[in-house]
């Protein structure tokens, strides 16, 4: 049987209109922008920084550094995993309220499940709440 | 700190129902690298993009990891 998580579901009730709500994104799936430092793949332990993506970045400023997943998908098309794009889409068709000005990605992959935990999720949390002011948040994996 | 909706969208099914997450969905079938279906699939992966929002609004199965039919993605 696998182990369930014994911590309580953070589960947080959603009380606004989807169209008047700001979305962020936070992506595991490695993604930065190619003018950004990559995450470091060479270090066994994983990469626990994360990196701020503008709002308006569009595909092209993108990239995918993780070698725990087969990304050459993502490499292709960014949307297989970071719908940045699309989003704007939902946002000009007036299904969402508008698109954060800031979104998060981070290399979903480390032996440091308790910093990540402790420390860097919950700053990545801070950030998501304070900077880019969300309302909600849509989080994608590989 | 105050909480924030989180909606997720995981093709890692097994390891995600073990965090518990508060909102999750699997398009069934999706493989790891394709969280919104595959390249070039625009309107499959703004429909992913959509249900998950959607996962908001509807009656919450917090907890669980909702699995969803996309044939689109196989076609």
């Amino acid at each position: 049987m696998s182990s369930l998580s014994r911590k309580c579901v953070p589960f947080t009730p959603f009380e606004r209109d989807l169209a008047k709500s700001r979305v962020v994104l936070v992506t595991a799936a490695g993604v930065h922008r190619r003018d950004q430092e990559p995450f470091n793949i060479a270090d066994d332990l994983g990469d626990l920084s994360f990196r701020i993506v503008n709002g308006d970045a569009v595909n092209a400023d993108l990239m995918v550094t993780h070698h725990h997943y087969d990304h050459s998908d993502a490499d292709r098309d960014i949307n297989c995993v970071f719908p940045l794009e699309l989003l704007r889409e939902l946002q000009t068709e007036g299904f969402i309220g508008e698109v954060a000005k800031e979104h998060v990605g981070y290399m979903g992959y480390t032996m440091q499940l308790k910093k990540m935990y402790d420390e860097i999720a919950p700053q990545m949390a801070e950030y998501v709440d304070k900077k880019c002011k969300a309302d909600v948040v849509v989080l994608t994996g590989g | 700190m105050r909480g924030i909706p989180t909606a997720l969208i995981t093709v890692g099914p097994e390891a995600s129902r073990q965090m518990r997450p508060p909102r999750a969905m699997y398009p069934k079938g999706f493989k790891v690298g394709n969280s919104l279906g595959k390249p070039g699939q625009r309107e499959l992966q703004k429909k992913v993009l959509r249900d998950a929002l959607l996962m908001l609004t509807e009656p919450a199965r917090p907890g669980q990891v909702v699995e969803r039919e996309y044939p689109e993605y196989e076609s």
